[in-house]
Order: structure tokens, then C-alpha cells, then sequence
């Protein structure tokens, strides 16, 4: 029987990518952070969700970057039951408050799906809005932003062990 | 003249990106429709909502109550992909009652996040969406 590293199993694992400029590489970038998280924290069924929610904030952070360089960082903690995903890029003023202005309400809705339904009527036709409400529902993980010498952080964060989804009915998935 | 037989339309009713694709096809159940690939360019929609423009467009014609959508060959789809779904539930909505039609989604167990999206996909499109597997 293979036997893990020694001490695998209580420090966090961390990755971390500095990339400019990424668009192209997302697909790439999604399906390392699957293969990664499924090999850091096996058994917990976690990588798909962990791999949307990595696509979904580099997808946010690209077009705001202004040619800079994104920086992905992945901290998966088997010891203390938790994941978390940052993103940071460099951001203006402007696109940092509407950012900010868009996660505290989102925020402030205490159901991910109702506020994620909501997010899908606002406008059906418009290019993106949808994207955190969809790693906040989706991956289960709590979003926070926050801002440091002109570039801005967005933080996704949650549970290794995230309980299991909420649907219609009652029904749980 | 008769019109046009639907196979003679059928090319408009397919799109193919670099990465991913879709077409209207025929099965035994019915209107099938397949999406392939990975959509996760910036703005998909600009491709996709023509093609559920199309499809929307002939499944009125035609009738049908049902459409399967086909998600097994879909290896991933971004938000911005996604509200391409959101925009067809809106057609079927705004569509006078007796012409409105369901959407089936066909996924693949295997595509994890299929599952949950979908899920939230038929919170919205309530009546008008459901799922297998």
C-alpha cells in the first residue's frame, strides 16, 4: 500500500501561479487546480467545485488586469478543514469599488441560491455579474474582497467537508 | 413552392468555436440539442445566443413540447456561457403559453459541475426546466 509523504496530512498545501498574460491558459489552469486539489485532499470530492470557482475569479480578474500579471494562490488544509482561493490582479479605483460595492451585496443575502437566482434576472442578456454568485452557490465558499497597494484580492474561502447542496424540495445534492 | 425541407436549414442550426460546438439534432425522444467542448471564452454568447435564437425559432415551428439538452459532451461551461441558458429560458417565458416548450438537460455524472449548475439552472427556469442524468 502506497503510504503518504510524512506530515502530508497536517500542514497546508499551497499553489500558487503568477501569470501574465492568462487568457488563453485558463482551460489549462482549471484542469491543474482539478488534478491538484483531487491529489491534496482526496476523498473529499471537493475539485470540481474548487476548479470552477478558480476559473470563474481568473475569469473576473483577466479583463481588469490592464495587461498586468494575475496571481493565483490555492491553501488546501486537510488539518484544519479548510480551503482557500485568492486571486489578485491590479485594479483602479472605480472597478475596486464596484467590485466591492457588488460582493458586499451579495453578501448581505444570507442564501447563496436565492441570491444567485436573483443575479440570473437581473440582466439575462448582459456580458458577465454572474460569476461570484456562482462560486459562492456552486463551490460553497465565502467571498470577501479587499485591496492592497493598487492591486486588488478577491477571496473565496470555505470548508474542505462543504456540506451538501441545498435544491427544491428539500432534495439535497 | 414548398418551403425548404429542415434539413436544408439545418447548417444554420450549428455554431463551432475553436474550442466547443453546437447543432440541433434528431433522436427517438425528439428535438435534441448538443453542446461539445469547453465554453469558456470571454464572450460566448455573442455565438450562442444566435444559435438559441435559431433553435428557439424552430422549435416553435415545429411544435414540440420538449427539448433535450445534451450536456455530455460538455467539458466545462463559464458564467458568461451559461447566461446563453439563461437567455433561452427567457425566449420559452416570453413565448405565448401553448407555444412554450421544456427543457430537458442531459448531463454526465462524471462532469460534477453539471450537476450543480443544472440545479440552479432549473431554480430559475422553474416549470420550464429538468434534469437527467
Amino acid at each position: 500500500m502506497q503510504r503518504e509523504p510524512t506530515g502530508f496530512r497536517d500542514f497546508p498545501v499551497q499553489l500558487m501561479i503568477r501569470m501574465s498574460p492568462p487568457w488563453v491558459f485558463i482551460d489549462e489552469i482549471r484542469r491543474f487546480v482539478e488534478s491538484f486539489c483531487a491529489c491534496a485532499c482526496p476523498g473529499q470530492d471537493r475539485e470540481a467545485q474548487v476548479a470552477l470557482a478558480v476559473h470563474e475569479m481568473m475569469q473576473n480578474a483577466i479583463p481588469h488586469a490592464q495587461g498586468d500579471e494575475v496571481e493565483l494562490v490555492l491553501e488546501v488544509s486537510r488539518e484544519a478543514d479548510c480551503i482557500a482561493i485568492r486571486v489578485t490582479n491590479r485594479c483602479g479605483d472605480a472597478d475596486y469599488e464596484a467590485l466591492r460595492e457588488r460582493v458586499d451585496r451579495m453578501n448581505r443575502e444570507a442564501d447563496a441560491l436565492a441570491h444567485y437566482v436573483a443575479a440570473m434576472r437581473e440582466n439575462p442578456s448582459a456580458r458577465g455579474g454572474l460569476g461570484l454568485a456562482r462560486v459562492r452557490f456552486e463551490a460553497q465558499l465565502d467571498i470577501s474582497v479587499r485591496r492592497e497597494a493598487g492591486r486588488v484580492i478577491v477571496e473565496a474561502a470555505g470548508p474542505l467537508r462543504a456540506p451538501r447542496l441545498p435544491a427544491i424540495g428539500g432534495v439535497h445534492v | 413552392m414548398s418551403s425548404p425541407s429542415f434539413a436544408a436549414r439545418m447548417p444554420s442550426l450549428q455554431v463551432a468555436e475553436e474550442k466547443y460546438s453546437a447543432y440541433l439534432g434528431f433522436d427517438p425522444q425528439g428535438v435534441r440539442v448538443y453542446f461539445r467542448g469547453t465554453i469558456s471564452t470571454l464572450n460566448p454568447s455573442s455565438v450562442l445566443n444566435p444559435f438559441v435564437d435559431a433553435v428557439h425559432a424552430h422549435v416553435l415551428e415545429s411544435g414540440a413540447k420538449e427539448v433535450r439538452v445534451d450536456f455530455t459532451g460538455l467539458e466545462f461551461c463559464n458564467s458568461s456561457g451559461f447566461k446563453s441558458f439563461i437567455y433561452w429560458i427567457e425566449l420559452i417565458q416570453k413565448a405565448p403559453e401553448e407555444k412554450r416548450y421544456k427543457l430537458r438537460f442531459v448531463s454526465s455524472k462524471e462532469r460534477k459541475w453539471q450537476k450543480t449548475s443544472l440545479l440552479a439552472l432549473s431554480c430559475y427556469g422553474v416549470n420550464l426546466v429538468t434534469l437527467d442524468s
